[in-house]
Formats: C-alpha cells, structure tokens, sequence
C-alpha cells in the first residue's frame, strides 16, 4: 500500500514543486516588469510602499519626480495608476525653491499624507507616506 | 555607481552559469551516463533486487540444461553445469565480477524485469517473489563438447552453424575459463597473456588468407573478369615485390576453378589487380567485411581496406586474403554460409527460443537474411569449385566418404608469429545442413593440414547427430 | 486580469500541500514506530512554516520570496532526512524552528541596530578568535578539523565566521574612502582574507577554502578600485591553488578521485561512486520516498543529501532545487541592486553569493561535476550550525531588502 502510495506521490511532488517554481518566477516577473534600479543621485521619488503584485493594476516601483508632476487615472498626467479609488487627475506635486508641494486635486477619495487628509495644498518631507486610493508611496528627497 | 551595478550582474551572470552548468551535466548525466553506472556490478542495488529473483535458466537446443540458479541461504546463486564450455556464450554472473556474454545481454530477460525502474516497482507490488525466464539456445550441447575437445590443447576458434536459417550449433573460444571458479582464478585470468576473456569467436580479427579467396573469385565471376588459362611460375611480381605460393613452386596453366583447388596466389593477385580495389571491396562488404553483424552478442567489425587510394601490393595482398584484410571467425563463418544459402546471408542466431516460467514460448527468433551476398548461379558455381577443393585440391583431408563436402582452406601469414591454419566450409554440398568456419591461431601449419580434419569431423558429427 | 490571481497565497499554499502529501507519506512510512509526539513535531513544523510565511507577509516591506524559497527548500530537505533518519529527522525539526526564531530574531536586531557598517575591527577579530579557538579546541571530523565543543553543544565556528567575512568585507567597502588615506590601508582586506583562507587550509577545510575565496574575490571585482590588484589577487589564488595540488597529498587525492572515481571505489572513491549510483538510480522521476536505497551512500543526511533527493524523487526534483536557489540567489541580487545603502548593498551581495556558491560547490561535487569537498547545502542538509547560520545570514538579507535610508536621515 505504502510504495503504491510513494509511487504516485512521487509525481505529485515534482508537479508541486515546479509550480510552486513557476508561481515564484510569475511573481518575481510582474515584480520586475517596469522597475528600473533607480540611479542612487537621482535626487527626488516616489517609491513603492504596498508589493506590486497586491495591486490588480500595473504600477511601477519607482516614480522620479520633475517640477511639476500630476497623477491620477486618466492617461494625461505623469504617473498614470489606473485604480479606480484614483481620480481621473488625483494630485498634482510641485517644485518650488528647493522644496516639494503636494496639491490635492479635488479628488473624490482623497490623498493623505502620514495618515492626514490633505485638505489643500502640503509641504513634503523625505520620509513622508503619501496614500492614494489603495497605494501607498514613500516620498523621498535626497537633495 | 553605473559600473558597480553593471559587475553585479556580471557576478549573477556568472553564479547563473555556474546554476545552469549544473542542470545541463545532471541531465546529460542520466541521458548518456546513468545506464552504466546504474548496471556497475558494484551497485549494490542491482543486488537488493536481482537476488530475490529467480535468475532463469539457460538451455541447449535440446533442452539439457547449461546454467540455472539455487537457492543458497536468502539469495539465489547461479550454477554452471559445464565448466568453462560455455564461457565465452554464457558467461558468468557474480556480485562482486559483474556479468558477460548472454548473462549480461539477456539480463533483463533472465530475470524478466524491463529496462523501466517504474515498470519493474510495479511489478514487484504485484509479485514479489518473481522468475525469470528460461534462454532456449541454438547450440547443441553435444556438437558444444565434441567441438571443443577437437580443439583440445589449441588456440583457436570455431563456429558451426546452420547455413539456412542462421542458427548457431557451436561456438568455440579457446583459450577460455571456468565461470563456476572464477572467483579463485580471476587474478590468473586477468594476467594470462592469451586472454583467455576473449571471445575469439566474434572478438577475435584475423587475415583469412586463401580462404578469402572465395570472396575473390565470386568478384571475378560477377564481373566477369577471371582468367581462363594463367601461367603460373609460383611467383607473381607486383610493383616489384614477389608473392609466392605457399610452396614456391609454379602450378602450370591454370583457370579459375583450378587456381582456386590449387590455392594458387599469383592467379589470385592478379586477378585482384585487374578487378581493383572498388570491385573487391564491394564484394567483400556484401559478404560483411566492414559491416555491423547483428548478433545476440557484439561481434567486432571485419576490416577490408576502403575503396579509393591504395597501392597495387595491398590490392593484391588484399584479394588473397593478406595485408589489410581483418576478419572475425564469425564473418567467415557467414561467408561460407552464403555460398552455401544460394548467395543469402541469414543473421547469425544464438538464443532460439525465450521461455516463461509457466513454460510458455513468449519469443522465437525468425530466420531472417542480412546479406544478399551474390546470385544464386555465381553461389553454385564457387560450390562446385569447394567442393572440388576438398575432393582434389588442398582440402583433401575435409573429405567425407559418401557425402560431397564443400571447402577452402587457408594460412594465413602472421606477422607477429607462427601462421594461422584456416578452413571454411559446409556440407552436403547439394543440401546444406551445415556450415562452418575454423581457426587455430599461431598452428604454425597450414589449414589444409590442421584445419580441415577437425573441420571435417565436426561437420561428419554434426550431420550424424543433429536433426532439426 | 492577470494580476488577480498572483499572489502569495499560492506559492504558500503550494507549499503547505507538499509538506502535507509528504508527512502523510511519512506518517505512512513509518506506521510501525509512529507515536503522538512524531505526529505533534511534523504538523507542528508545518504549521511554523505556514503562520512564518503569512506573518512575514504582514509586518514585512521588504521582499517576500525568499523566506518562501528557504522554506520550500528546508521541507525538501526534512522529509528526505526523515525518511533516512527518523531520529535526525527529528532534530532538524527543532532545528528549522530555532532557525526561523533565529531568522525573526536577527531581522529585528539589525533593522534597529544602527552602525553596523562601523564594525570593522570586531568583526575581523571575532572571526580571528573563532578560527584560533578551532586550532585549539577543535576536533577532527572527516579529516578537517573544524568543530569545537563548548559545554556539550558542538557547532562548527566557520559557519559563524562565513557571516562576519561578509559584513567585515562589506564595511570596509563601505568606508573604503577612509581606509584609503592609510599607508597600507588598501592592502588591509587582502591582508586579512589571505589569513583567514590560510587558516581554513590549516584545518583542511577545502570547501570552506574555496567558498572564501570565490566569495572575496567577486566581492572584490565589484568594489575594489584597485583593478590590478584584483588582478594580482586572481593570480596569487591560482598559483596558490597549484601549489597546492603540487604540495599536499590531501589536495591532489580529492582532484584525482575526481578525474576518476572508480579506480577509488573501495577507499577514497566510494562515497562519490555511491552518490553517482543513488542518482543514476533515480533517473528523471526517482523511485518514489522510502522505495531506494540513499542509505547506501555513507553521510547521506549531511553532504549527500542532494544525491538521495535525486534517488527517490528524480533528478526533476533536483533540478527543481537548483533553480530554487538561482532565484533565492537571483532575489539576493535584487534586492542589492534595490539597496542604496552601500554597506547592506554589499552585505546582500555577499549574501547570495555565498548561497550561491556554496550550493553549487557541494552540487556540483555530489554529481561529480567538480572535486568533491564536504559541505553542506545550506537550509536542506542535516546539521544545526549550517542551518542556524543560513538563518541568521537570511535575516539580514532581509533586512538589506528594505529601503533603510530613510530611517536612517
């Protein structure tokens, strides 16, 4: 009874094994599709706080911020996250002298920053937690 | 920072290599590798399984038995009934000396396992004190003994078999060894320097000299290219080097049919010449020289010099049977076979018959043919040219009062000591029963005068004893 | 869509399946001596390994693979110990929990320990005194002397230095700027790692020997900015290798065994010859748990294991393996790569490289595809330092996947 057993649960194992392999590539590969290292003096970003692949959506690891950088759903703004808590243009965040401003665009389910709804308009700081809809970002500024 | 990441990938490349390296050689491991390490005698594996299993016996075409396995405390133990006769057919099987000949070729057979791990698990589940099967072979033990004891004392090789069907009745390797004491001669055996391990049957290369002949003159029939009447003076001049005739003196005018009783080489040197080396050596390879010989056993290739560029002294060693000419005792065996089988090859047989262990036949070799060596006019013309070998020329002492026998003898020049004495040959010569191919290496004599008698009275016992 | 049904629930899932089907088989195997405390132990494991992953997959930012291919890698390894030794299979149980304790444990204390790449010195003389304590102390296994005793607990001390090599290398990368204004300050890791592999040579631990100096010098292609001095280093380490073939009859013994293990088969050759058996007995599917015989292959729950997954679950499961740990060893990369804190950039490179390499030198050796030297598969052989050691090495590659600067600023 036993060696029947092992007999057939020998093909079992190695079924399980390669899809447990397989499942871990498929994840490692929707992790990396998208991600650039980034540069370590690239100065300001936005980085990733939840694991992609929670997220039914594509979006990246990594957002470089310019001067001015808008996102939300629709495909006009810079960082485009088609979740549908996001507003068609969500948030918008500006560079002025040296220093990074986050603007919420009157967005239905709202931004917060640190656990705090931006009601207008908020000074960045490196290490800030930037939540929209179901994302959540680290803000980091390494100027 | 661009370099540092760009040596880090370098690095992963590298370990990445090093990862995949290991899968490729695992699987070419099992693929190429794994079937002879798994099947080293000193797996103790093969062990575990094979003793519990009631190796099958092995017998004669008769039914005696030759070999078989006992009982002997948990595990079954092989038994060889006759000593070192069939040494070099069956061969041993031991734990600690792994297996030869039919024991390793037939193993899976013999134990009635497959090649399959899974399927032979299976089986086990289903039964697992199982038997083997029993190897009905071709031999005649008797024909076996006879055979082996006209050797007595000689080196040498015989092969005697039916010419129709291919089946083999004896096979002799002399010198050989004593399966059911191996254990204790094994260091003599290893170190003796007549390696008495080799099969000198099928493993065994040797130059066939005039009986070669046979495959020159059917060259020249087919071809038309023979000579009616040839002054031979005993010595022909190729590019400058002699051949003489064996005994130095010239036989006269002679044509094909006599050139051939007389085993006259100058006629066969030149006859060589003018046929060329592409014309011989096309007949040579239809009577197997060059060729793989399908056997229950592996039989060394017989070598015949390819065709293209070689010199008229080796085209003329080459068509009597010297030089660059190899063949195994087997081939010529074959060869005279064909003559024989009106120009058919059969493939050389040695297990007849496979037997389950509830006595039912589960396999039967067919008789099958492997070569159509020559038609079958040219085949009745070489006959009646052997059979006037033996009646009138160098093959007298192949003669069998009352029944017509066919023959060539040969002596082949050893460049390394004394001559080979040969004979090839089959008898009735109108009805073929058998036919048979006999070496003694290093005779120091000629065929006609050593080979033939033996050749002769294994053939006499053959037809007195053998009935299919 | 694609993404709905990714996630981490399966590979988890996955995972509890196999270690289920094999404890039942287990459970099966071992019907006549089974007891409630075997059965508590192995659905016990089970249940560790399941609640580690989930919790890590909460509390944790960083990457979540690894932790699942080290488990996936430690069932293999346990049941195959289990089914060869009931009694080993046993310990390792309590090994792999401490080892997951230990896992949370460094993960905890480095992540909120700052400074580590300060430590230099220490980490250089702890690793000094661990090998000085084995010269003295140690006792000689299997011709390598390479564990001590302390109070009735023996562990091997190189596997702890394994770890402090890779964060002294790392730190003083880290600060190579400083060590350059010194005299000899560029020669000072050279200087140290050639002691160290001196040292590992004077207990005739070759496999260690290599795993040093393979792991220095990728380490040291990728930061030195002495670029010749790589170069010289490369040379010396060959030459040395050379020599040491020429020299010692215990180098050239291991090299010929390779080159032909059957003319060795009743000394020497038989443990490589029985591994080359067990796997060639297998074949691509393996002749089922509990159906082979691995037991023939002396050690097999230590440096053989490899040999007896290959016997009883096929070469496909050992293929399976090796590429769990190339994408543990290419998560490790990653994760460097994603760090841009240099010292644990460094200390994750070191990481996977010495998971990488110390897998593939006793891979490579049991399949003799390479000189066999006794090591041990890092997270699936028998044995309590390695598995500790791995442990605590996969906690701080943890830690190196998280983003660490900011809470540093």
């Amino acid at each position: 009874m036993f060696n029947i057993l092992s007999l057939v649960f020998k093909y079992v194992f190695i079924v399980i094994i390669y899809m447990f392999i397989f499942s871990i590539i498929k994840l490692i590969y929707l992790d990396i599709k998208g991600i650039r290292p980034i540069p370590a003096d690239s100065g300001t970003y936005l980085k990733l706080i939840n694991r992609k692949d929670t997220l039914p959506f594509k979006v990246k690891e990594y957002y470089p911020l310019e001067d001015n950088v808008f996102l939300g759903r629709g495909n006009d703004n810079e960082i485009v996250i088609k979740d549908p808590y996001i507003s068609k243009k969500h948030l918008r965040i500006v560079k002025d002298e040296d220093e990074y401003f986050l603007e919420d665009l009157k967005s239905a389910n709202g931004t917060y920053v640190n656990g705090d709804r931006v009601m207008d308009v908020v000074k960045l700081n490196n290490g800030d937690r930037i939540s929209v809809g179901q994302v959540e970002f680290l803000f980091v500024n390494k100027e | 920072m661009e370099k540092e990441i760009k040596r880090i990938i370098t690095v992963l490349a590298g370990i990445c290599i090093l990862f995949v390296s290991l899968v490729v050689y695992l699987t070419y491991f099992q693929i190429f590798k794994a079937d002879k390490v798994k099947n080293s005698s000193y797996n103790k594996r093969l062990w575990i399984n094979e003793e519990k299993i009631l190796r099958g016996s092995i017998i004669d075409r008769n039914g005696k038995i030759l070999a078989y396995s006992e009982l002997n405390g948990e595990t079954y133990a092989r038994v060889y009934n006759y000593g070192s006769l069939y040494s070099h057919i069956i061969g041993y099987s031991y734990r600690d000396y792994g297996k030869s000949n039919l024991e390793l070729y037939y193993n899976n057979v013999l134990l009635n396992t497959s090649e399959s791990a899974a399927l032979n698990e299976l089986k086990n589940l289903v039964e697992p004190n199982s038997e083997g099967n029993t190897l009905k072979l071709t031999i005649d033990h008797h024909l076996q003994e006879y055979s082996r004891n006209q050797m007595k004392g000689k080196k040498g090789a015989i092969v005697a078999m039916n010419p129709s069907t291919g089946e083999i009745y004896a096979m002799v390797s002399l010198p050989d060894f004593n399966p059911s004491t191996l254990r204790e001669d094994w260091g003599n055996i290893v170190e003796d320097e007549n390696s008495p391990l080799l099969n000198r049957a099928i493993s065994g290369l040797y130059q066939p000299g005039s009986t070669f002949k046979v495959v020159t003159a059917i060259s020249a029939l087919e071809n038309n290219m023979y000579m009616e009447d040839y002054e031979c003076t005993g010595t022909a001049v190729v590019d400058g080097y002699p051949l003489k005739d064996y005994d130095g003196k010239g036989h006269g005018t002679v044509n094909l049919n006599e050139a051939l009783i007389y085993s006259c080489n100058p006629y066969f040197a030149e006859t060589g010449i003018k046929l060329g080396i592409d014309r011989l050596s096309e007949t040579a390879e239809k009577f197997l020289l060059n060729r793989e010989i399908p056997f229950d056993l592996p039989v060394k290739k017989s070598l015949f010099p390819k065709k293209g560029n070689i010199g008229k002294t080796d085209v003329a060693a080459a068509s009597i049977g010297q030089g660059k000419v190899l063949v195994t005792p087997l081939n010529m065996a074959l060869i005279a076979s064909g003559i024989a089988n009106k120009g058919d090859i059969m493939k050389p047989v040695l297990v007849k018959e496979v037997i389950s262990k509830d006595g039912k036949v589960i396999d039967s070799f067919k008789a099958e043919m492997i070569s159509r060596a020559t038609d079958i006019f040219t085949a009745n013309e070489l006959k009646n040219m052997m059979v006037d070998v033996v009646n009138k020329g160098t093959g007298k002492n192949a003669r069998i009062s009352n029944i017509r026998v066919a023959g060539k003898t040969g002596t082949a020049e050893n460049p390394s000591g004394n001559d080979h004495a040969w004979f090839i040959g089959f008898a009735p010569a109108d009805d073929p029963k058998i036919a048979i191919a006999v070496i003694l290496e290093e005779e120091g004599s000629t065929g006609g005068q050593k080979a033939a008698p033996i050749a002769r009275n294994i053939m006499l016992e053959a037809l007195n004893t053998i009935n299919n | 869509m694609l993404n709905r049904g990714v996630n981490y629930k399966i590979p988890r899932n996955l995972l509890f399946l196999f270690e289920s089907i094999a404890l039942f088989l287990m459970f099966m195997y071992y019907r006549n001596a089974l007891d409630r405390s075997t059965i508590i132990y192995g659905l016990s494991l089970i249940f560790i390994i399941y609640i580690s992953n989930l919790i890590l997959s909460k509390i944790v930012s960083g990457d979540n693979y690894i932790f699942l291919i080290v488990t996936m890698l430690a069932s293999i390894g346990i049941i195959m110990i289990y089914r060869i030794n009931y009694e080993q299979g046993f310990k390792q149980i309590i090994w792999i929990s401490l080892g997951i304790v230990l896992f949370f444990a460094t993960y905890f204390i480095v992540k909120r320990i700052k400074g580590w790449e300060k430590l230099f010195l220490y980490y250089c003389l702890a690793s000094v005194f661990l090998f000085l304590a084995t010269l003295l102390l140690g006792r000689r296994f299997k011709g390598a002397i390479n564990w001590i005793s302390i109070g009735g607990i023996s562990f091997q001390p190189t596997e702890i230095i394994k770890i402090l090599a890779i964060l002294m290398i790392a730190s003083y990368y880290t600060n190579y700027d400083r060590f350059k204004e010194k005299k000899w300050g560029r020669y000072y890791l050279i200087g140290i790692m050639y002691l160290f592999v001196f040292f590992l040579f004077l207990q005739r631990d070759l496999g260690s020997v290599l795993i040093f100096c393979s792991l220095f010098l990728a380490l040291q292609y990728i930061y030195d900015e002495n670029r010749k001095l790589v170069l010289a280093n490369i040379v010396v380490l060959m030459f040395s290798g050379l020599l040491g073939y020429v020299i010692f009859p215990h180098v050239r013994i291991r090299f010929e065994t390779w080159i032909n293990p059957w003319e060795y088969i009743d000394t020497i050759g038989y443990q490589i010859t029985q591994s080359l058996f067990a796997i060639s007995e297998g074949g691509f599917f393996g002749t089922g748990l509990g159906l082979g015989h691995p037991d023939f292959i002396p050690e097999v729950s230590k440096d053989f294991i490899f040999s007896a997954i290959c016997e009883e679950m096929g070469i496909l499961t050992g293929i399976g393996v090796i590429m769990l740990f190339m994408i543990l060893v290419y998560r490790g990369f990653k994760i460097s790569i994603n760090q841009r804190n240099k010292f644990f950039r460094i200390v994750a490179l070191g990481i996977s490289i010495l998971f990488g390499i110390q897998s593939f030198i006793i891979f490579g050796g049991v399949i003799n595809m390479i000189p066999l030297t006794g090591i041990t598969i890092p997270f699936v052989s028998y044995g309590g330092s390695s598995m500790l050691s791995s442990f605590i090495a996969l906690g701080i590659l943890q830690v190196a996947s998280e983003e660490l600067d900011i809470e540093e600023d």
